[in-house]
């Protein structure tokens, strides 16, 4: 019986410590971790919605949560470029979130991968770089195509699934034509 | 015990993946390339240096029969804190690295040490252990995904080897690749070993 309070005395004080150091660790790194996410966040919709940096780039909200962003050329909101979302669909190993943009007419602009967890080597391939080139080859197949309809080769679509990780490609394009269905839905309601 | 031993005796005697057979789960993960292998070696080289220091400098004040949770806690958090001040001050070295930084948790390396080193040497040697642990665990990991990343793809770190006119071997690259490498090598050195033993018993 002594030994088992000293054990969950000693046990108790481990986790007080090891929390603790982490709670500082996170107090400590959260504000630049946050930032940082912010701006990549802000560099991704810029990338999407190319010829947006010298305009502005609205959010759209629906129950306090951004739904999409508009992008204009220019900043007193003429000259609509089209939309910007983030999809989300879950990989073989993580919940892979991609940023596109889309025209009015609903074909894809860019698209850019912003967070994934899957395979190394394989579903990791696809924000590979290839040598002499400055964008992922894989996320670049996107560009010009109707993004409701988007579809990997082995469903019959356009889309080059990457070796060993059919999972992984379907996912993202899955995803994209959904959230493109959803949005496009949005701004139909709300030009008539 | 002389610490030059100790730690070179990870590099071959008692090298972590070949010897040992411990930690082989991030290697059949995470050797898919070069590139790769090395980040996965530096990341576990430092968690491994530090757990080892920490778990001998409070080994005293560990009871044996609760070892195990304490040693955990301790590795979890020296994991999270790499990941978390990596994510914040090293932006570029957390997106190649993050994804391995969280399987170094499980990796049975570092319990295995602190388990059977750093809980019963002192501060000095449990360092020099982890060290040379951690550096064999490195130079075997890139072994391993330099056969499968040139095999498997036609290039090593990300260098084209073969020339354009090479069919890359995709088995070596997925997870079947792995168990053959491994298993080759691991077969490799038991026969090395036991002819250079042969050698050495017949005196």
């Amino acid at each position: 019986m002594k030994d088992v309070m000293r054990f969950a005395f000693i046990l108790t004080l481990t986790a007080a410590v090891t929390s603790g150091s982490l709670a500082y660790v996170n107090s400590v790194t959260r504000p630049r971790i946050t930032a940082r996410q912010n701006a990549e966040m802000k560099e991704a919709l810029h990338y999407v919605l190319q010829g947006s940096e010298k305009g502005i780039i609205e959010s759209v909200f629906q129950n306090g949560e951004i739904v999409f962003y508009k992008g204009y050329q220019k900043p007193d909101k003429r000259d609509l470029i089209g939309y910007a979302f983030v999809a989300s669909g879950q990989g073989y190993s993580s919940e892979i979130q991609t940023m596109v943009g889309v025209n009015p007419q609903g074909k894809i602009l860019r698209v850019r991968i912003l967070f994934q967890q899957e395979t190394p080597g394989l579903g990791t391939r696809c924000e590979e770089i290839r040598k002499n080139e400055s964008v992922p080859w894989w996320q670049r197949q996107f560009q010009g195509t109707d993004a409701q309809s988007i579809k990997v080769d082995k469903d019959g679509g356009a889309i080059e699934s990457i070796t060993g990780a059919t999972i992984t490609s379907r996912a993202i394009t899955e995803s994209i034509a959904l959230k493109t269905k959803i949005v496009l839905q949005k701004t139909d309601q709300k030009d008539n | 015990m002389s610490p030059g031993k100790e730690l070179i005796k990870g590099f071959y005697t008692e090298n972590p993946v070949f010897r040992l057979m411990l930690g082989l789960c991030p290697v059949l993960a995470t050797s898919t390339s070069v590139n790769n292998g090395i980040g996965m070696g530096a990341a576990t080289l430092f968690v491994l240096v530090c757990s080892n220091v920490v778990i001998s400098l409070i080994r005293k004040a560990i009871p044996a029969k609760i070892r195990i949770p304490i040693f955990i806690m301790i590795i979890a958090t020296f994991v999270t804190i790499v990941d978390l001040v990596m994510a914040g001050f090293f932006p570029e070295l957390h997106e190649s690295l993050g994804i391995f930084i969280s399987l170094i948790v499980v990796n049975c390396i570092i319990l295995g040490r602190a388990e059977a080193y750093a809980s019963k040497n002192n501060v000095f040697y449990a360092f020099i252990d982890g060290l040379g642990m951690g550096l064999g665990f490195t130079l075997s990991m890139i072994l391993i995904s330099s056969i499968r990343e040139i095999l498997g793809n036609g290039t090593w770190l990300g260098l084209e080897v073969f020339g354009s006119g090479y069919n890359p071997v995709l088995l070596m690259i997925l997870s079947p690749g792995a168990f053959f490498t491994i298993g080759l090598l691991m077969s490799f050195l038991s026969w090395f070993e036991g002819r250079r033993s042969s050698c050495v018993t017949n005196f």
